[in-house]
């Protein structure tokens, strides 16, 4: 390498001295060098997300992820872990943590599974957070690249008794682990306390934005919205928080599943005939067994339509075996299965929504304790309560891969304003969010589905932190999610952090979000109305005493009788639509607040809340042709507006 | 108090009567008070054949403060109304503007504190309404607006007991017409003829002709769109002193319905007509066809927008312009698509208009 950049240098001054252009020389020599994995990932940090910002968030991103697939995998309720803190302030130097409870990586095969990029145990087809094995590999290059500190991890694989300690750090140019230290931990000094686990300690030098900040303690809860029945500990510099589990309920693990033929190509098919490459069996039989929703029947009719004859299966030409790959691309097929996909479900989805964390800073008791230092802690948990939660979700074929679309939608309640939650196969997406496909569907769909219109949102959910926003939806209190799993999310861009719209997902996005829409419609029609009532008694409340003013000031009148009658009378005329509406609305508060109890009962209960909003949607229609009557009469009193304007 | 005008005492009344009425609601009725008054607007206007003049339908509307929107458009109406009532009452005058800071306040507690009037919109809206409510227009509160109705010829007024000639005799200035209606009182008319005309540029322009002296006239202008006063003025000189009214405009659709505004009342102010109509005041010029009989040059003859072809197709189909006159001189109109403004006699010269076209206008209708 060396010596090779000399010689350039040397092409390079030939060059200035004779003044000969570069096309001129006969023999240019272009050098050829295999760069090893580590090397290109270190060079390209931006393809896996590691840039200059970035760094931390990703890191711990990589690091929770990495947790949840191992727990998930074995069927185990995670017990996840998480610090960040920094060591060395004038050297940005961050010490980074991760703990689980997960099945833990054999004791051979962790300095390869930490060390080595494009090691993983996850090429297979089925939804994952991660996939490429570059993301643990990224810390451990960053940090032997930027620090002298080792990598020091704790294994106690599902397979092996004992833990052991590993000090790593990876060797660059070569993609291949250097081992410091290895030793099994006495069971009296094992630092993990599970029968299995993983934990793992780095140090990064990077730089901590406040924003990079913020997107972390996004990333953490909305992790734990769509993991509810996760147990996740997250500890900084100011302070540690705990986001508890919710349920014991976790989503089928996705299986494994064969490619479906009509994703197949030459490189798949090769690979499947090779599986079977020491034995003598026939193509269709490779081809039944190597793909699904294949029969043999439909495999010999493959073969058949591809006219290759019938030979044993590795006799087959290159050329031969694109013939099938052509026949089965026009052939139809069943559709895929949808095993290999985990979507979060109704159950956890909804226990998230119910019970969303979201993070406070109490920067004021910094300030009055004086002290950082002291172990005051700075920052808490707050659960959301929503007033109501919905949640839909249909599953499609895109580009013949499976894809499953979950929407839910909270409003109300605690929730305050408007917040889309984009996730993709349960990892959070928290940054572009402008150029998501889940964005463009939010502002397609009408918020005139919710029965309420933008005029009407204006009016009653402005105010003074959402007035800016011109979208109508904006307004409302409401929170979105969309979870799309799939094995091949239709990323925007490397970064993997915004999702474009293939096929028909924008479509099918359209609708989950239009049903929910109309099933918040009764609750947000009877708020609406709720308001309007409040408003109407505080404007009474301001205005009598005006009005009564005015009265007695021209005629000789009793003044407080005028005014307590005209106050009774006003709140007579208000009250007198509101009663039923509100004995309803009582009614939903006691499903609330019997939910936050018993957290397994709430599941049965959120059916007959279900029942329930439907009841109310017939109810919020009455209204609505209420509403159309009041219109007409509002038309024709307008004429006073109509004088005015002349 | 015994000065009071008889007239202050029935506004005064009447205003009482309404609140009367809203106590009544609460304290008797025990309901939401409301007022019921007459719809003002193009569809409760029709034209009345007897009295060749545009009145007001049966058409009612309720106020009440039944509605988030209603409830501060209520108050601010009788906020207003109390205000006008003291105001009469002190027997003072106000500008539109000095009503606004008259009746300036805040509603609301503490944390939701707001202004009463968000501008002086709302409260000329609220004198508006009172004049809707109790039938009486603002110039009768003492409420007015800022005059530009001008007159100018052998006429004395009085004002609140000035007396003011209006022929000065300089044939130099004009006298603004007094808006405060209440104050004035015409003394003496001495004129054989009044003569409207759409602007106080053309005013001016046959002033300093020595109109008035030749013809005995007295020249007048709304300025534009006439207000009350010039209105009021206009049908008292014609009705009241039996003076031959003309009225001259642009020829336009624009010009023509200012002139009509004298001669059969406006839409908005169709519940007020009777008082300010003059339904035999004549429309004698600009016409359409005086454009081409008095040979305008193409110079000064403007081209005609969409809008004014809107206006005149719907002219059209008035019951008040079916004489085949005014039917000839709409489609002459509609035909040539051009327009014209008094101004553009001077092209002739600039005692053309008031030396030639006039006179013989007015000698052909016959009123010299």
């Amino acid at each position: 390498m060396k010596i090779n950049s000399k010689l350039e240098l040397k092409y390079q001054k030939k060059d200035s001295d004779t003044h000969t252009p570069h096309h001129l020389h006969k023999n240019p020599k272009i050098k050829y060098n295999k760069k090893a994995e580590s090397e290109f990932f270190v060079d390209n940090s931006a393809l896996a997300g590691f840039t200059g910002e970035r760094i931390l968030y990703m890191a711990i991103r990589e690091l929770i992820e990495n947790s949840l697939d191992s727990c998930e995998v074995h069927h185990i309720l995670p017990k996840i872990s998480v610090s960040i803190k920094q060591t060395d302030i004038e050297n940005d130097l961050w010490t980074l943590s991760c703990q689980d409870n997960g099945i833990g990586i054999n004791s051979e095969k962790v300095p390869v599974a930490v060390c080595s990029f494009l090691t993983s145990g996850k090429y297979v087809e089925k939804q994952q957070r991660g996939l490429f094995g570059v993301g643990l590999k990224m810390i451990a290059a960053f940090s032997t690249k930027d620090t002298d500190k080792p990598i020091k991890v704790w294994s106690k694989s599902i397979d092996e008794d004992s833990e052991y300690y590993y000090e790593l750090r990876t060797d660059i140019t070569t993609n291949k682990p250097i081992v410091l230290n290895k030793k099994i931990v006495p069971k009296m000094e094992n630092i993990i306390k599970d029968k299995h686990g993983f934990k793992i300690v780095a140090t990064l030098r990077a730089r901590l934005s406040p924003i990079t900040k913020n997107k972390i303690y996004d990333y953490i809860s909305q992790t734990s919205i769509v993991n509810p029945y996760s147990n996740l500990i997250f500890e900084n510099d100011d302070g540690k928080i705990i986001f508890e589990r919710r349920t014991d309920i976790m989503p089928d693990p996705a299986k494994e599943v064969l490619p479906h033929p009509a994703d197949m190509d030459l490189q798949t098919l090769k690979k499947a005939i090779l599986n079977f490459s020491n034995q003598k069996v026939s193509i269709q039989t490779i081809l039944s067994s190597s793909f699904q929703k294949l029969s043999i029947e439909k495999a010999r009719e493959i073969i058949r339509a591809s006219d290759i004859g019938n030979k044993l299966a590795n006799l087959f030409s290159e050329s031969d075996l694109i013939k099938v790959v052509n026949v089965c691309k026009l052939m139809k097929f069943q559709s895929p299965h949808i095993d290999h996909l985990s979507p979060i479900g109704e159950k956890i989805l909804t226990t998230g929504m119910m019970s969303e964390y979201v993070i406070i800073h109490n920067k004021d008791q910094q300030l009055k304790s004086g002290n950082p230092r002291e172990e005051a802690n700075n920052e808490n948990v707050r659960v959301l309560k929503p007033a109501l939660t919905s949640y839909s979700s249909r599953s499609i074929v895109i580009n013949n891969r499976p894809t499953i679309i979950e929407c839910g939608i909270a409003y109300g309640g605690d929730i305050n304003s408007f917040k889309l939650y984009r996730f993709a196969n349960k990892i959070p997406l928290l940054y572009d969010e402008g150029s998501d496909v889940a964005r463009e569907v939010v502002s397609e769909v009408g918020i005139n589905k919710m029965g309420i219109t933008k005029k009407e949102a204006k009016e009653q959910f402005a105010n003074d932190q959402n007035s800016k926003s011109d979208r109508a939806v904006e307004l409302l209190p409401l929170h979105i999610f969309f979870h799309i799993c799939s094995t091949k999310i239709p990323y925007k861009s490397a970064g993997k952090e915004s999702i474009a719209s293939e096929g028909e997902m924008k479509k099918y996005m359209k609708f989950c979000l239009s049903e929910l829409y109309r099933k918040v419609s009764a609750q947000i029609r009877r708020d609406l109305k709720i308001k309007d009532d409040e408003n109407r008694l505080k404007l009474y409340k301001y205005y009598i005493p005006l009005i009564v003013d005015a009265v007695s000031d021209s005629i000789k009148v009793d003044r407080t009788k005028l005014s307590e009658l005209f106050v009774e009378i006003a709140e007579k005329h208000v009250k007198k639509e509101i009663t039923p509406t509100q004995i309803i609305i009582n009614d939903n508060n006691q499903i609330n607040n019997k939910s936050k109890k018993m957290i397994t009962v709430k599941e049965n209960h959120s059916t007959t809340e279900n029942k329930k909003t439907k009841i109310n949607e017939n109810e919020s229609l009455k209204n609505f042709s209420k509403r159309k009557d009041f219109r007409r009469k509002k038309i024709e009193k307008l004429t006073i507006d109509d004088f005015n304007r002349r | 108090m015994s000065t009071k005008n008889k007239r202050h005492k029935e506004i005064i009344k009447k205003i009482q009567n309404i609140m009367k009425e809203i106590s009544n609601d609460v304290l008797i009725g025990k309901k939401m008070p409301s007022l019921e008054i007459s719809k003002v607007g193009y569809d409760n206007t029709f034209w009345s054949e007897k009295k060749k003049m545009l009145t007001l339908g049966e058409k009612k509307v309720i106020i009440s403060p039944n509605s988030t929107k209603k409830i501060p458009t209520f108050s601010q109406y009788l906020v207003m109304a109390n205000a006008i009532r003291k105001l009469v009452d002190e027997e003072m005058e106000s500008t539109i503007r000095g009503m606004y800071y008259a009746t300036l306040s805040t509603v609301g507690d503490e944390k939701n504190k707001e202004k009463f009037w968000r501008s002086q919109e709302d409260s000329d809206d609220a004198i508006k309404a009172v004049e809707l409510i109790t039938g009486i227009p603002r110039e009768e509160f003492s409420v007015t607006s800022k005059p530009k109705g001008m007159i100018s010829g052998p006429i004395t007024l009085s004002v609140g007991g000035d007396i003011i000639d209006c022929n000065l005799g300089s044939r130099a200035t004009s006298q603004l017409i007094p808006t405060n209606i209440s104050d004035v009182e015409i003394v003496d008319v001495k004129a054989d003829l009044v003569m409207v005309v759409e602007k106080d540029t053309v005013l001016n322009n046959i002033r300093k002709s020595g109109f008035i002296q030749k013809y005995n006239a007295i020249l007048m202008t709304g300025s534009g769109e006439p207000d009350r006063a010039t209105r009021m003025m206009v049908k008292t000189l014609n009705e009241e002193w039996k003076k031959p009214v003309v009225i001259f405009a642009d020829a336009d659709p624009w010009g023509l319905g200012i002139a009509l505004r004298y001669k059969i009342g406006s839409e908005s102010l169709s519940y007020d007509s009777d008082r300010l109509v003059a339904p035999n005041a004549k429309v004698l010029g600009m016409m359409f066809s005086d454009i081409y009989d008095y040979n305008i040059p193409e110079v000064a003859r403007l081209s005609v927008t969409t809008e004014d072809i809107n206006r005149a197709n719907d002219m059209k189909k008035k019951p008040w312009l079916q004489g085949k006159q005014w039917q000839r001189e709409l489609n002459l109109f509609l035909k040539k698509k051009e327009k014209c403004e008094l101004d553009a006699f001077f092209k002739h010269g600039f005692k053309y208009l008031a030396e030639q076209y006039l006179p013989k206008k007015l000698r052909e209708a016959g009123v010299i």
